[in-house]
């Protein structure tokens, strides 16, 4: 088992990794980039810890090899805000105190947009149908609602 | 009362961090030349090892560990009780297997990749022993034992039929009380052994320096009681043992104790002599703790009139392989019992039995949902039974105003100075439409509807008048910097709840300082004074109190250096926020121009040499206020496939002051969804035959209620009691616990007004549903064969 | 407990990338049984860190084109990588599938995991096989000299054992051109939403005024591989549909299985359950074969 090298862009950078076949995404991500906030919470997919975007789709990072991410375009909850500026979906999960421990609000936020840019203005049953698989085990989930809500809200005005 | 700060709400501190991805977690820390390290865990329930062959392992290049490479002191890993009470039976790592994935072996390697192959490598020579999985049949007098003996108070105490503890607690004379009563109820209640679930496993980082020193990242709720047992066990002295404070990625009780995997990693970061870590996998983790299960057996007697004259409650705990805090989950067992409601004459017997299961721990509420389960269930029938509205029976009996409080345990007792029971029953019931929920058994068809109630507290904090079996004080650091913002020096950890957030703005309210320049400071064991732990609900409360005492001494201070400058009389002044200036203005509402900003005044101290304006302070709160709540369920049951759907849920919280209101109602709503994963889903099985989890640890079997199963936003009602607690800082006292303890007892309750049947054990699956109905079924047709048989038979005679 | 560490992706293997349909075949005639393709991986890879299988080769399909996207050539094709998630967006008018899609239990494994994946897997769980089996789909099957369609009844024989041969690979699912006034509903029983199926049920009926021209059922877990209730098809084709009809024939299929208990649920729920689900698939399918 050889390491072999590919080239991606990773929250807007180019990259060239050398990993191995058997190297998931979420380690690489985590221990080459030092890329933490993409976390570790059950490695199988029934979670939701773990989710990245792979050209634009959120993806499970721990079911996902890094080899097979060639030519990719990833981005992690750190490349989210640009320029200094918090991404619309992070104002308001800080405005509505939607996260307490913090481990799952990584993919919680980047399920979110991951949603907004598919349906700019859901209904809460559109939010809770696409975030189904992110597990939350302090919030109860009614902040996470509101917060992407608040969010889509906040996104509207900007355009209008 | 109004407040500058508190009760409004802010960005939290921790939120750019967090909401950014940048907050770290133990599991997040990576050091130069860290290496990785894996645990080899028992695959048997229990087993002796004969031996362990290192060579191939050690030949990969890794570090190996065994039983004979560790400490063999016995501790154990929850030193908030006092030592008398301290009951030792573990080992770093263990000579014996107690339970499937009982870490035996560890081993640390450059890369994660090569710690596991080196674990593979490692031969182990078992010599299984019969395990029990049943708490009955591990006492039989022919069962082998799980512990030979523990050490208590420097005694080596033998086990004896793998009964790790009983207590026994009496307040007056129940045969006299059940002599009284008109009417006797009993029921046994089984609750279940659920996994906390919290989204980050278990991690330790341990960084070790050359002068013997260590430095450990570890998940903890109390970083003093992390560094105090590493230093017992590994015998360095405390100032060479440092406890950092990083944030924990839920925990839910399950880090109270100093978690296993700890020692390990430092007992390999000191072979390796570098820095190591060691993450926990999922499936470890889902071996590594659980909800002490019990087996509950509740007796009450009342009068015609509605009175309780006598309690008994029989308690049996499962605790598994070991003995984390059973002594005081039996005492708390007791306590919660006896102040949900007045028992003139109360008996509690209980008993805690080692199997070889996964050791048990407090999981948010530590026995209180297990016996608030119990008794609000049985309090709802006894009202039922009796024709009495629950609530109104509720409050004739419960423990309220001036009534004596020992959630805690017989030793913690205090009397009960605020008390929002009355108003949240009262605006619950409005709220859900108490008054217009079903009849029992009036419901027929497909989907039937019913509304239960229950109600609960917590305790905030476990200090009491006398000092008790537990310690409990927290201590703070404060100091006012030479630019007028205030640092806050706090062993505290925060679970996420915004303990820290609270403290920062009881810190702030104290000193008249706008909250964005009060900054809560990166803690650590060497820098912070000692904080017990954050549990039992005391963050705000008793670690907020502490802060609330450091910030008057710092006040104190404030104004008489300011009386110097300023030329008035210190007593004379006050502080208050300017949020143009951002800082605290002291000022003397009689000359309103003799005023200097906060950061003016430390300045001149610094320009005069006069020193800086801090002060320490340790606080033992002699109370521990009930934090009252309600629960009221609105649900659905599909009587055909037994699935349940929560419409709305009215939670009552009575928290005394609202410090953080939105994470306040964060702390509710949280509370509902476990408290609903309680009720209806969670459970962990245990196969008898092999002694393993029947989900093997992975999350594909280990389900709890995600998002499709919360109520809507709008249905999730919240709200808050208009109390104010006289011994917490502002009027506050706690509701993290409180917050879940008797949601299970409110889904039973609605099920029973929805099905006219009383559920006993948890959880209340859709399987569990549909069986009862069909025994209700045939009940009913059983009942109309007979009467159907009378009337034929009457009819016979007559003719 | 098992030696597992779902922290990382323990075996080690090797890598291929082809990007045609021939290279796989020709890795699979190579390579045989210690080869496993991978699609999305949310199956492949849980099972390799759950140790339940372990390739040596492991041969990813997402660069090749020709295994993807939705046609329509009288019967439907769906190369076997097509997403669920794609599927459920793009072929809404097949309810039963549609809803199996969704039913997956979230939107990043609905983006990750492939329709041929899903079936490959050949769990008797598996939420997209019933409502197929309700479309009498077919597969086709690839090696390097040979292709050959089986009716997808036929493609299942265990649970992960599939009819493929190691050199062969499923190219493509398809389904034929739907009856006039046909119908369909998924309905899926699970401990929470976001879950494997404790019984899973689907149902196509095709009309002709108030009579049943056609129909089919297909149960998941309730057997060894996803299942149709035949003989409750039998009974429905040519009566007048009803709901007392629809009733008889749900307990009926029930009758047909004989599920077993797990961790998941014992066999006398999923018994029970599945008579409703099934009565109850029924009643949507027949009010959509408008």
């Amino acid at each position: 088992m050889d390491k072999k090298t590919i080239h991606l862009t990773l929250n807007g950078e180019a990259r060239e990794w050398r990993v191995y076949p058997n190297e998931l995404l979420l380690n690489t991500l985590r221990e080459q980039e030092f890329l933490t906030g993409t976390k570790y919470g059950c490695g199988i997919g029934e979670c939701g810890a773990c989710t990245v975007h792979v050209n634009g789709a959120p993806r499970l990072a721990c079911l996902t090899l890094a080899l097979a991410c060639e030519g990719a375009d990833i981005l992690t909850i750190e490349g989210l805000a640009r320029d200094g500026k918090l991404d619309a979906v992070q104002e308001a999960f800080l405005g509505q105190s939607a996260f307490q421990c913090g481990f799952c609000t990584s993919d919680m936020i980047m399920m979110t947009r991951a949603l907004l840019n598919e349906n700019p203005q859901p209904t809460e049953t559109q939010v809770r149908d696409y975030l189904r698989g992110n597990l939350c085990r302090c919030t109860g989930y009614a902040s996470i609602v509101r917060a992407a809500l608040d969010a889509a809200e906040m996104e509207r005005q900007e355009t209008a | 009362m109004s407040y500058q700060i508190l009760g409004n709400d802010y960005f939290r501190k921790d939120g750019i961090g967090k909401v950014t991805g940048r907050e770290v977690y133990a599991s997040d820390v990576t050091l130069p030349r860290m290496w990785h390290a894996r645990v080899l865990r028992s695959p048997h329930a229990h087993a002796r090892i004969k031996s362990i062959d290192a060579r191939a392992a050690q030949e990969l290049g890794a570090v190996v560990l065994t039983y004979a490479d560790v400490p063999h002191l016995k501790y154990n890993e929850r030193i908030v009780s006092i030592p008398p009470h301290l009951y030792r039976d573990r080992t770093v790592l263990a000579d014996k297997a107690r339970h499937v994935g009982e870490a035996v072996a560890a081993v640390a390697a450059p890369t994660e990749q090569l710690a596991e192959k080196a674990l593979r490598a490692l031969q182990v020579e078992w010599e299984i022993l019969p395990h029990y999985t049943d708490p009955l049949a591990a006492q039989r007098a022919d069962a082998e034992p799980i512990h030979d003996s523990y050490i208590l108070n420097g005694q080596e105490i033998p086990v004896e039929n793998n009964v790790a503890v009983t207590r026994v607690v009496q307040v007056g004379d129940i045969e006299e009380g059940f002599a009284q009563a008109d009417h006797i109820f009993e029921r046994e209640f089984v609750t279940s052994r659920i996994y906390h679930a919290q989204m980050e496993t278990k991690s330790c980082v341990c960084d070790p320096a050359p002068d013997g020193s260590i430095t450990v990242y570890p998940t903890t709720q109390s970083i003093h009681n992390v560094r105090q047992l590493l230093g017992e066990i590994f015998s360095i002295p405390l100032h060479k043992v440092n406890v950092k404070r990083v944030a924990i990625g839920g925990t839910f009780g399950s880090s109270i104790q100093m978690n296993s995997i700890i020692p390990i990693c430092v007992a390999l970061a000191l072979k390796a002599k570098r820095p190591v870590k060691l993450v926990s996998t999922r499936e470890e983790d889902m071996y590594d703790h659980v909800r002490y299960q019990t087996k509950l057996k509740l007796k009450i007697g009342v009068t015609r009139e509605g009175k309780i004259t006598a309690g008994h409650m029989q308690a049996l705990a499962d605790i598994g392989g070991h003995n984390i805090q059973a002594y005081a989950l039996l005492s708390v067992l007791a306590g919660w019992t006896a102040s949900l409601y007045n028992y003139p004459n109360l008996k509690f017997e209980g008993k805690a039995v080692y199997t070889n299961k996964t050791p048990s721990c407090a999981l948010q509420g530590f026995g209180n949902p297990q016996a608030t389960f119990a008794a609000e269930s049985l309090m709802d029938e006894i009202a039922t039974e009796l024709d009495w509205d629950p609530i109104e029976f509720k409050l004739k009996n419960y423990v309220g105003l001036g009534g004596t409080f020992w959630g805690q345990g017989p030793s913690v007792q205090s009397i009960v100075r605020s008390d929002g029971v009355p108003q949240l029953l009262h605006d619950g019931a409005q709220k859900i439409g108490w008054r217009a929920r079903p009849k029992p058994g009036t419901q027929t068809g497909r989907y039937r509807h019913g509304i239960g109630m229950a109600r609960g507290f917590h305790t905030s904090g476990a200090g009491a008048p006398k000092p008790g079996e537990v310690i409990d004080y927290s201590g703070a650091f404060i100091k006012i910097n030479e630019d007028g913002s205030v640092d806050i020096v706090h062993a505290m950890m925060d679970h996420g709840g915004g303990t820290l957030e609270a403290i920062a703005k009881i810190v702030a309210e104290e000193l008249g300082v706008p909250i964005e320049r009060v900054g809560i400071s990166p803690a650590d064991t060497l820098t912070t004074v000692y904080d017990v732990v954050t549990h039992a609900t005391r963050g705000v409360y008793a670690g907020g109190g502490a802060a609330h005492k450091a910030a008057v001494k710092v006040k104190q201070q404030i104004f008489d250096y300011a009386s110097r400058i300023l030329g008035l009389q210190a007593d004379s002044l006050m502080i208050e926020p300017d949020y143009e200036l951002m800082q605290g203005v002291i000022y003397c509402p009689n000359f309103p121009e003799r005023r200097i900003t906060l950061g003016a005044l430390a300045k001149q101290l610094q320009v005069n040499s006069w020193g800086t304006l801090a002060a320490v302070e340790s606080l033992r709160q002699v109370n521990c206020p009930p934090a009252y709540v309600t629960y009221f369920i609105d649900l659905t049951v599909d009587t055909e496939t037994g699935q349940v759907t929560t419409n709305r849920a009215a939670i009552g919280s009575d928290c005394g002051t609202v410090v953080n209101p939105a994470m306040a109602i964060g702390q509710l709503e949280g509370g509902l969804s476990k408290g609903m994963g309680y009720a209806l889903v969670e459970d962990n099985q245990w196969d008898a035959q092999t002694g393993q989890l029947t989900s093997k640890g992975f999350w594909i079997d280990g389900k709890t209620p995600a998002i499709s199963e919360a109520p809507f936003v709008e249905n999730i009602i919240t709200h808050f009691a208009n109390t104010y607690e006289p011994s917490g800082p502002f009027g506050a006292k706690g509701i993290g616990e409180a917050a879940t303890n008797p949601c299970a007892a409110a889904y039973a309750n609605a099920l029973y007004n929805a099905l006219d049947i009383r559920f006993t054990e948890l959880p209340i699956t859709a399987e569990k549903i549909l069986s009862a109905l069909a025994a209700q079924d045939e009940r009913a047709s059983r009942a109309s064969d007979y009467l159907e048989n009378k009337v034929v038979a009457v009819m016979q005679a007559a003719e | 407990m098992l030696p597992t560490n779902t922290h990382i992706l323990y075996p080690e293997f090797d890598y291929h990338a082809p990007t045609t349909l021939y290279e796989v075949t020709e890795l699979l005639a190579q390579y045989g049984d210690s080869a496993r393709v991978m699609a999305g991986g949310t199956d492949l890879l849980v099972q390799m860190k759950m140790e339940r299988r372990q390739p040596s080769q492991v041969i990813s399909l997402m660069h090749v084109n020709a295994l993807q996207g939705i046609s329509q050539n009288g019967s439907l094709d769906i190369g076997a990588t097509t997403s669920i998630q794609e599927i459920h967006r793009r072929l809404p008018q097949l309810y039963a599938l549609a809803e199996a899609c969704n039913g997956f239990s979230s939107i990043q494994i609905m983006y990750m995991a492939t329709l041929g994946g899903n079936l490959c897997n050949a769990s008797p769980a598996s939420d997209s096989a019933p409502p197929l089996l309700t479309y009498d789909a077919r597969v086709t099957l690839k090696s390097k000299t040979a292709e050959r369609v089986l009716p997808l009844e036929r493609f299942f024989l265990g649970p992960g054992k599939t009819a493929m041969q190691p050199d062969e690979l499923l190219a493509q699912i398809s389904i034929p051109a739907p009856l006039p006034h046909s119908g369909s509903a998924f309905i899926k029983i699970s401990r929470v939403v976001a879950d494997i199926s404790q019984v899973c049920a689907a149902a196509r009926l095709t009309r002709e005024g108030n009579t049943i021209r056609d129909a089919r059922i297909a149960l998941g877990s309730v057997a060894p591989t996803p299942v149709r209730a035949a003989g409750a098809e039998r009974d429905l084709i040519g009566e007048t549909f009803s709901p007392a009809l629809a009733e008889k024939i749900g307990k009926q299929a029930a009758q047909e299985i004989s599920p077993i208990s797990d961790v998941r649920a014992t066999r006398e729920y999923r018994q029970q359950v599945a008579a409703v689900i099934v009565r109850d698939a029924l009643l949507r399918a027949w009010e959509r074969a408008q």
